[in-house]
């Protein structure tokens, strides 16, 4: 133990804090410097005398005081009473039901626009995205018995892709319409 | 709308009661509203926390306002105790701060006192009394000489050397009021008997 130890735990063996083994080296530190008996010796002495300062009454007027003290935080109308009430809409603030109108009329016209569109019978009509491509018409300009527009998906047109550009050219405009009606 | 009448008496409960219940208890049934237990809190403490906040602020007057706030607190703020800390634990808390708000309070006005002077002005901290034959006036020199030398400790030192040395604490409770961890309270107490030995040295 050296003199920095010793004084740091003066205030702990004073206190009996100290375990038997730190009890022992600093009592036998303490043995071996007198002036550090002396300073344990003072410091003990300072603490008996602050030990024996009288202790402190309160005057006789304490509880008579107090107790008015009490009453008048007893009869002090509470800071809730005097608060000026709010006005109200409905049980609402204005602000707060402003926000709520906004917010509620807000969601009916985006709810609105977003509603999807039905046909008279109920029956949703999905909506196409592929491609319309008319009818070829005969070589010889006989009119085609079918006019009607072929209907031909995105997925069709992918799988046609598939083929080399090779082999689509060697196709003529009447097997093309021929490979799409195999297709099916 | 105004609280039901207290029954506060300045009789204390009767003798068997007051040993009958401990501080925890006390509170508890003054938490239920009994006032008896209010009033027997306060008997219990008042002159603890009288000692307490006059070794620490050195102003009688201002020590018996500060104690009655903490008892008017414990009155109006009774419901804050919860049975988790010793009473007197939350009492002392209570205590220590308000007395330390006023102390800051007091130290912002710059009002120049003896407890307030630098280490340059230790010549004039000694109080005016000179030691005299008579045993009650060399016990008040005494007692001045430490009041003085508690009032030269850092606050922080000064809390902690209060509690421990003369209230008579332990490290573990001080450790509580204060709020910060046993080895602080520790080192506290030693650095501050250390200070006081240094300055009361004369005194042997």
């Amino acid at each position: 133990m050296d003199r920095y130890q010793f004084e740091d735990a003066i205030s702990a063996y004073l206190d009996n804090e100290l375990n038997l083994s730190d009890r022992q080296a600093f009592e036998s530190f303490m043995n071996a410097n007198p002036d550090a008996k002396a300073l344990v010796n003072d410091i003990r002495a300072t603490m008996k005398a602050i030990k024996g300062m009288p202790k402190v009454k309160a005057p006789s007027t304490f509880m008579p005081n107090l107790y008015k003290r009490i009453e008048f935080e007893k009869n002090r109308p509470s800071k809730k009473n005097i608060e000026k009430p709010s006005r109200t809409l409905f049980g609402f603030t204005p602000l707060y039901a402003g926000v709520m109108t906004v917010l509620i009329a807000s969601f009916i016209t985006v709810g609105v626009n977003l509603w999807p569109d039905t046909n008279p019978s109920g029956q949703q009509i999905p909506a196409f995205t592929g491609n319309v491509t008319n009818p070829p018409s005969s070589p010889a300009g006989v009119p085609n018995s079918n006019p009607a527009p072929t209907f031909v998906s995105n997925e069709a047109v992918a799988d046609t892709a598939d083929t080399t550009v090779a082999k689509k050219k060697k196709f003529q405009l009447n097997d093309k319409v021929q490979f799409v009606k195999d297709q099916r | 709308m105004n609280q039901p009448s207290p029954n506060l008496s300045m009789q204390p409960l009767p003798m068997d009661n007051q040993f009958r219940y401990t501080d925890e208890e006390l509170i508890a049934r003054f938490q239920e509203g009994d006032e008896q237990a209010y009033v027997e809190l306060v008997n219990r403490y008042r002159d603890r926390l009288m000692t307490f906040v006059f070794r620490f602020v050195n102003d009688m007057e201002q020590a018996e306002d500060i104690v009655q706030d903490a008892l008017l607190k414990l009155y109006t703020h009774k419901h804050y105790y919860k049975n988790i800390a010793k009473f007197s634990t939350w009492m002392y808390t209570i205590a220590g701060n308000l007395a330390k708000t006023e102390l800051r309070k007091k130290k912002s006005h710059k009002t120049t006192n003896l407890s307030q002077m630098g280490p340059e002005d230790r010549d004039y901290e000694l109080p005016a009394v000179e030691p005299d034959t008579d045993e009650v006036a060399q016990s008040e020199y005494i007692e001045k000489k430490i009041q003085a030398a508690i009032q030269q400790l850092p606050l922080h030192f000064r809390t902690v050397t209060i509690l421990r040395d003369i209230q008579e604490l332990s490290y573990e409770e001080i450790s509580k009021i204060v709020d910060v961890p046993l080895g602080t309270v520790k080192s506290r107490i030693n650095r501050a008997r250390l200070q006081l030995q240094k300055d009361l040295k004369d005194l042997k």
